[in-house]
């Protein structure tokens, strides 16, 4: 199977989102073969759901005074703090991936485990939608189905700020909230928790991994999706109509 | 008019939350959580489903209709479903 891969670049957080839904278009109008992108947010972000509500699960006041963007997703799932970590996306025709949902979830999420398996991180995935290492997650994934394309971006966790994530995201209640900020750091892990590995080296492992199995064009964003990017900016992901939706 | 809101973590699944306005009809509903919905669009179809019932709800009924929308869209809950969603109803309403 050909695959156009993009190696990683940092983008805002709605260009990220654009960006995704520009090349579903690429591939369903039949311009582009499927496509495998690497990218980071800056500045960094938080991403919600679809189907979550804005104002449940985010302190919009201390993102806007941390400078941290927030959008919402096409994909389902929870709320995600984008800051040191790798993300990807993998985008083809539905009938690529296996038809099971789960099924194409643990496909997808196979090509992190066996990266970080290079690095000798002994991961394994968690269904519905994580990657754990020794139960605790290093790795959250979403997938949507959409006019036959399917679209699955996930992030791998390089470093993570806990404490700085729970200032920006809503804790159900306040008075437990120090309880469950401590037992996040016990559920959640990282590569740098693994030894010193340098994050050039993570992207690499992970090009290698999402590669094996398919004929690799390295390549760009086209013109077309950059201009369509954009509009999709302005239009939808970062107006209030969008984020606010729910 | 009364106003509530639940939160359920489904065991071995995900979180869903729902925003109801009633009395003795459902006026308004809004199903929230961490859950995926393929396609996603069918949440406001169930949404629609859901305004308009009397309260009590009919349990078995509700649960069929949400059941019917999921299949005539040929849709896919995952981490919730349709018998969670109206458990939640059901206890919100009581």
């Amino acid at each position: 199977m050909k695959f156009r891969l993009i190696p990683l670049r940092e983008f805002d957080a709605y260009t990220n989102m654009a960006l995704d839904e520009a090349i579903c278009e690429s591939i369903q109008n039949d311009e582009s073969i499927p496509v495998i992108r690497f990218y980071t947010w800056k500045p960094s972000a938080v991403s919600i759901g679809y189907f979550q509500g804005l104002k449940n699960e985010v302190n919009i006041d201390e993102c806007k005074k941390q400078n941290v963007d927030v959008v919402r997703r096409r994909t389902g799932g929870g709320a995600v703090y984008h800051d040191e970590e790798i993300t990807y996306s993998i985008i083809g025709p539905v009938d690529i991936f296996p038809k099971d949902i789960i099924r194409s979830y643990e496909k997808i999420c196979q090509y992190i485990v066996y990266a970080l398996a290079e690095l000798g991180i002994d991961a394994k995935f968690s269904p519905i939608n994580d990657i754990v290492v020794d139960d605790k997650k290093i790795s959250g994934n979403a997938q949507t189905r959409r006019d036959g394309i399917l679209l699955q971006h996930g992030t791998i966790l390089y470093d993570v700020d806990v404490d700085k994530m729970f200032s920006l995201l809503k804790v159900p209640d306040e008075k437990t909230a120090d309880k469950l900020i401590q037992s996040v750091k016990k559920r959640v892990t990282r590569i740098l928790d693994y030894g010193d590995i340098p994050k050039e080296r993570v992207v690499d492992v992970l090009y290698k991994s999402f590669s094996k199995d398919k004929e690799i064009t390295v390549g760009n964003y086209t013109k077309k999706e950059i201009e369509r990017a954009k509009e999709l900016v302005e239009s939808k992901y970062n107006t209030e109509r969008w984020n606010n939706l729910r | 008019m009364t106003e509530k809101t639940i939160t359920k973590k489904i065991p071995g699944g995900k979180l869903v939350r729902i925003d109801l306005s009633f009395e003795e009809v459902i006026t308004d509903v809004k199903i929230t959580g961490d859950f995926f919905l393929h396609p996603e669009d069918v949440l406001e179809k169930l949404e629609k489903e859901i305004i308009g019932l009397y309260v009590p709800l009919n349990k078995p009924s509700l649960i069929n209709r949400l059941d019917r929308v999921i299949e005539n869209n040929s849709a896919e809950l995952i981490g919730v479903s349709t018998i969670d969603i109206v458990n939640a109803l059901t206890e919100v309403t009581q």
